[in-house]
């Protein structure tokens, strides 16, 4: 396994020491994000994988099959003929109380739409990671469109800026989705993240179990000895009453992913929350709100530029409003915001700005939206300044900014 | 001397009250399935008549968990359930999906072949009524040669031969494949207690009688089945392992006709100027029984 490369013994101890402290009872690994990925799903013990191939997602469900072939995973792993019938899958295993993991992309997930809305209102804590690329014109590279595009289907979604971030993602999602019975959708850059190796930390098994305990029966899952009906048509007078208590649940999700994510910092020594922000304060002239690896970019360039501050959306749905406001509780509305979009729905806006226009309602704050890196091109540290320097001195309300 | 007690359930497993139309084929098949299934069965229901007939929320008309999910994905929601069940030390449970022949030979057949090609431990039926009856009757692929639907109206009745899906599975070499009418009861009770015993992917085609659709009397429903199977529209047979056993030869030649011109649905044949259509049907009906005969002969045998 030529990913996984273990620290090499032969360095000075002392280096070795440093280390292999820095996370007390995890293992550093040199990992692709898709590789992180499946040791997310390894070590959170899922019992059933569900797979079908699609480029950039494919490393991950092979990689799967190899932890599961050589018996360092005790699942079912079963090759399914379509994404529909591995969702479907997913949903049947998951009614029945197993913990179920499967990775898609692109045409995968639009392939799944109608089941990731039956497995979010069946209320079924499924963890999937989605690697995203968008649609036609046919492009297998970096892009948010196909899980931006999935974000009223009722699945929560993370999106990590890092290979790290995205295996400590998939452990927070299981504790999340099993605590609210709804499920979590992880998403991660397709090749800038999925196939470009990271120092990654790997928690050990049972420190991981210390934090995300082995599935427990709810009750409510299907039970031989105890025969129901499931998904049985609703009558108008009911039918809202699912939806309320959705409403009820999803509307925890924001506090939720603040407070597993503190406890994960207690557990793991990495604090995750559902927003960060960055350099942001009184001062603040500009902000940048990023998704995922553009995040990662941003976060060097602005150290060139003391007045710009920058949002990260870690949980983009539900769209954790009540994190942004906080995050500018010191900020002058005279400050602009600038949202950058790798992401494109066929409309004038794209959906951080659309996002966070719904989250800012009443506020005064210039908004501007960039759409940069679709398809996979490149957002490089060039780029950024661009962004900047365009919303200085000739910004306009929309902007593409490689066109101009 | 004691009645002898002639009814075939023992022990009823359908509550009173269910939704289905008089005469539905789903009816009386569920009643005789679930008295032999048992409670601790799971039914995997598609979109179909039977979602609706077996309750809206929050009824149950069969004792047994009955799952409703989507209409594509019946068998890889039960690959599913049975995987969990599995790994919960419950193989013993049966796993049965009940589905009609657009969830069956459309919709539902990419699902269905890969469960199949696992050979997943699924017992699957389809009630094949010949039209989305659920829908009010449009054309499907199981839809017979000659009929009116919704979708084929009389002045484009259906002109395509509706496919072989008994073909397509035996060719998946799936251990138990097998017709069944509910004119034959004793004939489809062996069946699904043979098929419940067996481990993998199990089929049985059952022919369904459908008022409604096939516009006949709601009475009329078994004696049409039962000229289904006389007149060889229908015949009875079963697949182990691409091995064919024709399971009942008529003894009198019944034409085909005489099983059509009992449903509403292909009057317009029987005009003096649709001759040349019911010879058609008549051949095809031959042929397929020929063809049928030759495969319960050779193959396996070779």
């Amino acid at each position: 396994m030529a990913n996984i490369v273990e620290v090499p013994s032969n360095k000075a101890k002392k280096e070795k020491e440093k280390v292999t402290t820095k996370y007390p009872r995890h293992t550093l690994k040199i990992l692709k994000g898709n590789f992180a990925a499946a040791e997310g799903a390894k070590i959170c013990k899922v019992g059933f994988i569900p797979a079908y191939p699609i480029t950039p997602q494919t490393t991950i469900v092979e990689q799967l099959s190899s932890i599961v072939g050589q018996g360092k995973l005790d699942a079912t792993y079963i090759n399914m003929d379509s994404e529909h019938s591995v969702f479907a899958a997913a949903m049947g295993a998951a009614m029945a109380g197993e913990r179920v993991f499967t990775a898609t992309s692109g045409q995968g997930l639009f392939y799944s739409h109608e089941v990731l809305h039956a497995i979010a209102h069946f209320r079924l804590p499924i963890v999937i990671c989605n690697v995203g690329r968008p649609s036609i014109p046919w492009n297998i590279w970096s892009d948010q469109t196909d899980s931006i595009s999935q974000r009223d289907t009722g699945w929560i979604q993370y999106y990590g800026e890092s290979s790290q971030e995205v295996l400590d993602d998939i452990i927070q999602g299981y504790v999340i989705a099993e605590k609210l019975d709804i499920p979590v959708m992880v998403v991660l850059d397709a090749f800038y993240q999925s196939h470009t190796s990271e120092n990654v930390w790997v928690p050990d098994d049972d420190l991981v179990a210390e934090f995300l305990p082995a599935k427990t029966k709810t009750g409510n899952e299907i039970d031989p000895k105890n025969p129901r009906s499931f998904g049985g048509l609703v009558p108008t007078e009911q039918y809202e009453s699912f939806n309320y208590q959705y409403w009820r649940d999803i509307n925890q999700v924001e506090d939720l992913t603040d407070q597993i994510g503190k406890e994960f910092g207690e557990k793991f020594g990495r604090k995750y929350s559902a927003i960060e922000a960055i350099n942001i304060g009184p001062k603040t002239e500009m902000i940048l709100v990023t998704l995922s690896s553009i995040t990662t970019t941003a976060r060097g360039v602005i150290k060139n530029h003391p007045e710009v501050g920058l949002i990260k959306l870690r949980l983009f749905k539900p769209f954790p409003k009540k994190s942004v406001l906080n995050a500018l509780k010191d900020v002058s509305e005279q400050a602009v915001i600038v949202n950058v979009d790798r992401n494109f729905l066929g409309d004038k806006e794209g959906a951080v700005m659309h996002e966070m226009k719904r989250a800012l309602y009443g506020k005064s704050y210039k908004m501007y939206n960039v759409y940069t890196g679709l398809g996979g091109k490149d957002v490089p540290p060039s780029t950024i300044e661009k962004i900047i320097k365009k919303t200085n001195e000739d910004p306009e309300e929309v902007m593409w900014i490689d066109f101009e | 001397m004691e009645p002898e007690n002639r009814f075939l359930i023992a022990e009823e497993n359908v509550f009173s009250g269910a939704l289905s139309c008089r005469g539905c084929g789903w009816a009386l098949l569920v009643r005789h399935l679930s008295s032999i299934l048992g409670e601790d069965t799971i039914y995997v229901l598609p979109a179909s008549c039977l979602s609706i007939i077996s309750g809206p929320y929050p009824l149950n008309e069969i004792r047994g968990s009955i799952v409703h999910t989507l209409f594509a994905a019946a068998p890889a929601t039960a690959t599913g359930i049975r995987v969990a069940l599995d790994r919960d030390g419950k193989k013993d449970i049966t796993v049965a999906v009940l589905a009609g022949d657009g969830g069956t030979f459309d919709i539902g057949l990419q699902s269905m072949s890969g469960a199949a090609t696992r050979n997943e431990n699924i017992l699957y039926i389809c009630n094949n009524n010949g039209a989305y009856m659920n829908t009010g009757i449009q054309t499907s692929t199981a839809t017979p040669y000659g009929a009116i639907t919704t979708t084929s109206p009389l002045s484009h009745y259906k002109d395509m031969w509706p496919k072989d899906l008994m073909g397509i599975i035996a060719a998946h070499n799936v251990p138990y494949a097998a017709t069944a009418s509910l004119a034959f009861l004793n004939d489809m009770r062996t069946k699904i207690e043979k098929a419940k015993d067996i481990k993998g992917f199990r089929l049985l085609m059952v022919d369904g009688p459908c008022p409604p659709g096939h516009k006949t009397e709601p009475e009329a429903s078994v004696s049409v089945a039962r000229l289904a199977v006389e007149s060889k529209v229908f015949p009875l047979f079963e697949v182990e392992n691409q091995k064919y056993t024709v399971n009942y030869f008529p003894e009198i030649d019944v034409k085909a006709r005489e099983c059509l011109k009992l449903q509403g649905r292909f009057k317009h044949l029987f005009r003096n100027d649709s001759e040349d259509v019911l010879e058609q049907i008549q051949a095809f009906t031959d042929k397929n029984w020929q063809r049928l005969n030759e495969l319960a002969n050779n193959v396996g045998n070779a």
